[in-house]
């Protein structure tokens, strides 16, 4: 009990981590639709798509229905959903002999509805080109979407391109957060080493910035590995990996710097002094310059930011708990790596 | 004495040490001038993109060699003279001064060396000069102080590269990014933001440079 008591965050942390691997492994993504086998439609003609759902259960479900939809407004209905298995499904549409509205070409989006999986959506997914400029509003639906099921249980949203990937938010970016806590907290111990000259503090600072190195390593790995699945190559020359590697750079020479002096107080001294001019140059490189340039990453050149459909709340409830689990992690690894330094260094003076 | 007149005293001392001892000066002004030969003797026509690059690579490293020497030239005793006599923060500025005037010299002379082999592709004059102001201001903070510590340890030459080269990038990136809108690589008509961005950065560095000198060199 005494125990539980004074390392209450240690056992917070892993628990929390725990909860993180298993919700962030287990709990499936909601249906989607990966493909249909057309990308155009043309007027008046008996549309066929074959529809291929992820994790959908279209054998399952009674009654799925599908629709074309051009805007808030204006959607055409299915005329027959044939259920092949699971995943897979023929939809046929009659398709208008116009657009309502003027114009050659119009993107269409495709909605799938069932009771079991609820509503899922490909942005984009037919092109509807006409010839003739003249609009018509014969054969389009009219009315608002009725009927749409909700799903029942939990599941992560289903993002064309991110698909299983999307898990990675629990591990890629909370390790950057872990990182950014792990620098202020060394950058602080190294302010307090050159105010009290106690060599506890230099070797406190020296062990977080340890555990923070090996958090950015990791964060630069994950977002490789997603780079690799969403981008297409591991090292894609964006900004923010570029900045992130340069960051590691200069945490990594302050270790140079540190093993090329033997004297130990002035060691420290030089250590601290390098330490905070590294974390004021590491705000333009990490926070400034990403900004200015454009980013494959969200919320940069033009994305969406994190958050809307990308990160929902059953996403949020794992997310946030994750960065404390992941930041709470670090400290314990920095923790155990400082004891191990002060015990050497007491070794060191007797 | 007040601050700025022993600065002004100190810059004096670096300009005669460098007159002194000329091997100094004339190995790096030899470096720029080899290097940019060597730059034309294998590309023999240098379209925007090779110049801009090449420009920036030679300055780099002159810069580096030029400010390597900044606190190990004179022995550890003198410059324990120095602190006694004069404050330690002249010291730093001096340098610092001294430095950002040596680097604007020699990227004057690459930019010219560069100019009279190679052409010169420089469309808007001004933005460029101002980019080599800034760029002798912002490498001279940065690498003055980065030389102040790789002199605490061994093997300093090697240190100064691998402290400075990482620590030089953001400024590096923001002013590559104004010089290629000076060739004409580039047609960003808010380089204005840039400019603050530099000026911040060297601002932020040079605050942080004077505040931390005096745990630097005491020992």
């Amino acid at each position: 009990m005494k125990q539980l008591k004074a390392h209450w965050w240690k056992f917070l942390g892993v628990a929390i981590l725990v909860i993180v691997f298993l919700k962030g492994m287990l709990v499936p993504l909601s249906a989607g639709i990966i493909s249909v086998s057309r990308n155009s439609a043309k007027p008046l003609e008996n549309l066929q798509l074959v529809v291929k759902g992820y994790n959908t259960h279209f054998k399952d479900s009674k009654g799925p229905q599908a629709w074309l939809k051009l805007d808030s407004l204006y959607s055409i209905q299915c005329s027959s959903f044939i259920v092949a298995d699971q995943t897979t499904a023929t939809v046929a549409f009659w398709i208008p002999a116009g657009l309502p509205y003027e114009g050659t070409r119009a993107p269409l989006t495709l909605i799938i509805d069932n009771e079991v999986d609820g509503t899922s959506v490909l942005p984009f997914a037919v092109s509807f080109v006409v010839n003739d400029i003249a609009s018509t509003g014969q054969g389009w639906n009219v009315e608002a979407l009725e009927g749409l099921h909700e799903r029942t249980h939990t599941t992560y949203p289903f993002r064309n391109i991110l698909n299983e990937t999307i898990r990675n938010t629990y591990f890629h970016v909370p390790l950057w957060f872990g990182m950014m806590v792990l620098f202020i907290a060394s950058v602080i111990s190294a302010i307090k080493y050159i105010r009290s000259k106690d060599p506890h503090d230099d070797l406190k600072s020296l062990a977080f910035c340890r555990a923070g190195i090996l958090f950015g390593i990791l964060g630069l790995v994950t977002g490789a590995i997603w780079a690799k699945h969403t981008w297409g190559a591991y090292w894609s020359w964006d900004v923010k990996q570029n900045m992130s590697a340069i960051a590691l750079l200069i945490y990594g020479a302050y270790f140079v710097l540190r093993n090329s002096m033997s004297d130990n107080d002035s060691q420290a001294r030089i250590a601290a002094v390098y330490n905070i001019f590294a974390f004021v140059t590491l705000i333009p490189l990490l926070f400034v310059i990403p900004r200015l340039t454009d980013s494959l990453h969200p919320g940069n050149g033009g994305n969406p930011a994190l958050g809307g459909e990308d990160l929902d709340h059953s996403m949020r409830m794992v997310f946030y708990p994750a960065i404390i689990g992941w930041t709470l992690l670090g400290v314990w690894i920095a923790q155990l790596s400082y004891r191990v330094d002060r015990l050497k260094h007491k070794l060191l003076n007797h | 004495m007040t601050l700025s007149k022993e600065i002004l005293f100190l810059i004096r001392k670096e300009f005669i040490l460098e007159f002194r001892q000329k091997y100094a000066i004339s190995g790096i002004l030899l470096y720029v001038l080899s290097t940019v030969f060597i730059v034309f003797a294998s590309f023999f026509q240098l379209p925007k993109q090779v110049w801009h690059t090449m420009f920036w690579v030679i300055t780099l490293f002159a810069a580096i060699n030029a400010i390597v020497k900044s606190f190990v030239q004179e022995s550890g005793s003198r410059q324990l003279y120095y602190y006694q006599l004069v404050s330690p923060h002249a010291v730093l500025i001096s340098k610092m001064i001294y430095n950002a005037l040596l680097l604007l010299t020699l990227s004057i002379l690459t930019w010219f060396a560069l100019g009279f082999i190679a052409g010169n592709p420089v469309r808007d004059l001004s933005l460029f000069s101002g980019a080599l102001c800034l760029s002798a201001l912002g490498f001279s903070i940065t690498l003055t102080f980065v030389s102040a510590i790789a002199a605490k340890a061994s093997n300093n030459a090697t240190l100064l590269a691998i402290l400075g080269f990482p620590l030089i990038i953001p400024i590096l990136m923001t002013l590559i990014k104004l010089s290629a809108n000076a060739v004409g690589l580039l047609s960003d008509t808010a380089y204005i933001n840039d400019v603050y961005i530099l000026i911040s950065i060297d601002m932020l560095l040079l605050a942080l440079a004077i505040f931390l000198f005096p745990y630097l060199w005491r020992d």
